[in-house]
């Protein structure tokens, strides 16, 4: 809340990461023109990339030490609620720094560019941009983050300067970006105008609460969602916003194209799913039919469009990066079905299943765009048929590229073939008889078909390594490109085989990310993993734990050798508290929300539910389904994001909280709506 | 907290007519962008639809009222907020322009065409 603005340290404590990498990059841009000023290229690439790996290495270190260290009960709003800190960020904010310490190593490969310094100083900036973006709880903080993100970008792309191509795809990026950036910006403008407040949550109250949901009759409503997802349709290059994508790919450094394809697309994704998913939930789809007015079936129409041309036109391709550019949109296509599917059926499932292809997607890119480093390093040229003959000359790296190519088409050992998998059968198991149905069924049908088509593109790449002998010219692959391969390989045949934990984290990483609300959510043993320690509770138990507190709290301020400070202290918690169990019993029904219940919510409470809800707590509304409604039952008892503010901290207060049973990890328990 | 007043009154001008004119003049930077092919003039209409948006923001902040315990000032810290961005994405702009004429010897956009396909 504004009163809470001021950053305390512990709000700096939890960015450390990002602090660290920006600093760090500031430091390189010092060394670079101070003590490094008179060194040779080769000389000041090696060690500002020795250097920047340490920053990663310690950011990741700090990261590390807080999963070990957590300091009892986190909040997981800081600054103010405009940036997030919960398990989504935690595993977002590891994976971007693990993809950025890749990148930093394939930097160093070879000489693209002589201005080293500033390079790796604009590629852990972007990185921090990246980080901001995942955790961005406000559409302000958002869009700010979006921008530092892609202007590094936009540079680094250009930064290889003896080739002009390299200028071509910065300034394409630049242009397309720009105007995508203007159009988002306009787009947040009207939403700040419709709902009179940036912050998301506040966005989904006041959105929750019209009466009509989607988009008929909401001219300004409709302009904004379309300005908005064209905004981030170019950032994760979904057609028809793609056309930057294919030249900046080409024209960029391989690193940086790799940085451009995972970072930026996942940090992106992440974004868009929080505020289309949450923010903007209501205006998803009319009341009649999914594909009515709302932004689902624009989203079907971009994913549909997204999947078939990039597979299409990926055929065509004979430069190596481009293919890559245009796999690398098609899968695209193919996460939008998983977003789709969470819209419509508001399962955490769905959510996790998207995340965690996400996170695959993130690995495999890196490890093909090492591949087309190496092409460029030896060759200058990244065409497919400068890969000839390498399955003869270094065997076990090509082996791990046929890995790589088969987790991209999706064939059952790896990992990419499960990401599909399970976000397909979730978009197949949203509620069969509903009219949303069809629409994912169609989706997922020509997802299957497109995930043939990109086979031949991919296949064509294991033919010219294994069938075709070629000239005997390449080098073998240094560390710094071998190692992006090798633990891309990895992460693909690990979590094909071992799926299940990945998964399951993703899951509760989906929690913050579909509800954005963590006051059900306790951690038990402060010394053990809090990404695994995390139990949710139903809205009634919450509420429970609200009243035995306030009890307790009652019969202390009754003793008589309580200071000052703490009278008063104790007198408002109890203040607090007592609105709370108010507000969460004599609230109406379907007081959040009003209007005849969409489509989609008759079947959703029969399907397995990662949170139990009782049917009777007042603060679920009769129109949502039961995770939402989880979310909403958990704000009404007192979530941070609410205006309660800090009531998030009762249960800690009572003892009873530990040992309280939790339906919640369990079966469903949800009875449906009436 | 303090409250604020927001004056609503019927002496100021409507909302409708900033709503219209920043429209109008993101419309304006749009079809800029789209027709010209001169690079400067390609930023300087991205500046417009920024400054469109801007408009909308300042004038929202004026009109429309805050929901309970949302900061007064949103509308205008975003404003604050965008004219700092878009002064470095034309600071960012400008240098790729440099280089792109230092290559092409051209400020088109259209004469950048060597990648294709």
């Amino acid at each position: 809340m504004p009163t809470s603005l001021i950053p305390t340290p512990r709000d700096c404590l939890e960015i450390a990461p990002q602090l660290i990498l920006a600093t760090w990059g500031l430091i390189a841009l010092i060394l670079d023109i101070g003590p490094l000023r008179s060194a040779t290229s080769d000389k000041r690439r090696g060690t500002l990339g020795l250097f920047c790996l340490a920053g990663c290495g310690i950011a990741l270190a700090t990261m590390l030490w807080r999963l070990l260290n957590p300091s009892g009960e986190r909040d997981p709003f800081i600054f103010g609620g405009t940036i997030a800190s919960d398990a989504l960020t935690f595993s977002f904010d590891l994976l971007i720094i693990l993809l950025m310490a890749l990148v930093v190593g394939l930097s160093t490969a070879w000489n693209f560019t002589e201005r080293w310094g500033e390079y790796f100083a604009l590629l852990l900036w972007a990185g921090v941009g990246m980080m901001f973006l995942i955790a961005a709880d406000e559409l302000l903080t958002l869009f700010l983050s979006l921008e530092t993100m892609t202007i590094c970008l936009y540079l680094i792309t250009g930064f290889e300067t003896s080739r002009r191509r390299s200028v071509e795809g910065a300034m394409k990026y630049f242009v397309y970006g720009s105007v995508s950036s203007a159009l988002f910006l306009f787009g947040l403008s009207l939403i700040y105008g419709l709902t009179g407040s940036t912050r998301l949550v506040e966005v989904h109250k006041v959105l929750e609460g019209d009466a009509v949901q989607g988009l008929s009759h909401n001219l300004a409503g409709g302009v904004a969602v379309l300005l908005l997802l064209v905004g981030f349709g170019f950032k994760v290059a979904a057609v028809p916003f793609h056309q930057w994508a294919p030249d900046a790919y080409e024209g960029a450094p391989a690193p940086v194209t790799a940085w451009v394809a995972t970072g930026s697309k996942i940090a992106s994704f992440v974004a868009l799913m929080k505020v289309f998913l949450f923010a903007l939930e209501s205006w998803g789809s009319g009341e009649s039919s999914p594909l009515g007015p709302g932004w689902l079936g624009l989203l079907a129409v971009i994913s549909a469009l997204t999947m078939t041309f990039g597979n299409f036109a990926a055929l065509a391709q004979k430069n190596f990066k481009r293919m890559l550019a245009y796999s690398s949109i098609s899968h695209a296509g193919y996460m939008l079905i998983g977003v789709i599917a969470v819209s419509a059926s508001t399962k955490l499932e769905s959510a996790g299943a998207v995340l965690f292809y996400l996170i695959i997607y993130g690995f495999t890119t890196v490890g093909t765009f090492a591949v087309a480093a190496w092409l460029a390093r030896d060759f200058n040229s990244d065409m497919i048929d400068d890969l000839d003959g390498l399955g003869y000359r270094s065997p076990i790296l090509a082996v791990c590229m046929v890995l790589l190519m088969l987790s991209l088409i999706g064939v059952p050992p790896t990992a990419g073939f499960f990401g599909k998998l399970y976000m397909f059968m979730e978009a197949l198991n949203v509620d069969r008889t509903g009219p949303a149905s069809i629409t994912l069924v169609g989706l997922v049908a020509l997802g299957l078909f497109n995930s043939v088509v990109s086979a031949f593109y991919y296949v064509r790449v294991l033919k010219a390594m294994f069938l075709r002998t070629g000239r005997g010219t390449i080098k073998p692959a240094s560390r710094a490109i071998a190692v992006p391969v090798v633990i891309g390989t990895f992460v693909v045949i690990f979590f094909g085989f071992y799926p299940n934990t990945l998964l399951e984290s993703m899951n509760v990483s989906a929690v913050e990310m579909l509800t954005s609300s963590t006051s059900g959510m306790i951690q038990e043993n402060t010394h053990m993993n809090p990404l695994s320690q995390m139990k949710y509770k139903s809205g009634a138990e919450v509420l429970d734990e609200y009243k035995k507190t306030l009890a307790a709290d009652k019969e202390r301020l009754k003793s008589t050798e309580l200071t000052e400070k703490a009278r008063k202290e104790l007198e408002e918690d109890i203040k607090r508290l007592e609105g709370i169990v108010a507000r969460g019993v004599v609230a109406t029904p379907g007081g959040g929300g009003s209007g005849s219940p969409p489509a989609s919510a008759a079947a959703a409470p029969g399907q397995g539910m990662g949170i139990a809800l009782p049917s009777t707590y007042p603060g679920m509304s009769q129109t949502k389904s039961a995770t939402k409604g989880a979310g909403g039952a958990a704000k009404g008892a007192g979530g941070r994001r609410g205006a309660s503010g800090k009531a998030g901290r009762a249960p800690k207060a009572a003892p009873a909280a530990k040992s309280a049973p939790r339906p919640g990890d369990s079966t469903p328990k949800t009875s449906p709506p009436k | 907290m303090h409250t604020v007043e927001l004056p609503v009154s019927g002496s100021d001008i409507p909302l409708a007519w900033f709503l219209f004119f920043a429209a109008a003049s993101f419309s304006i930077g749009l079809f800029g962008v789209l027709v010209r092919r001169n690079a400067i003039a390609v930023l300087m209409s991205i500046e417009i639809m920024l400054n469109a948006a801007n408009i909308n923001l300042i004038a929202f902040w004026r009109y429309v009222a805050p929901p309970p315990g949302e900061g007064i000032n949103n509308g205008v810290m975003l404003a604050l907020f965008v004219i700092t961005i878009a002064a470095a994405e034309v600071a960012v702009g400008i240098a790729l322009v440099l280089l792109a004429y230092r290559r092409w010897k051209a400020a088109d956009v259209d004469r950048y065409d060597t990648l294709a396909g």
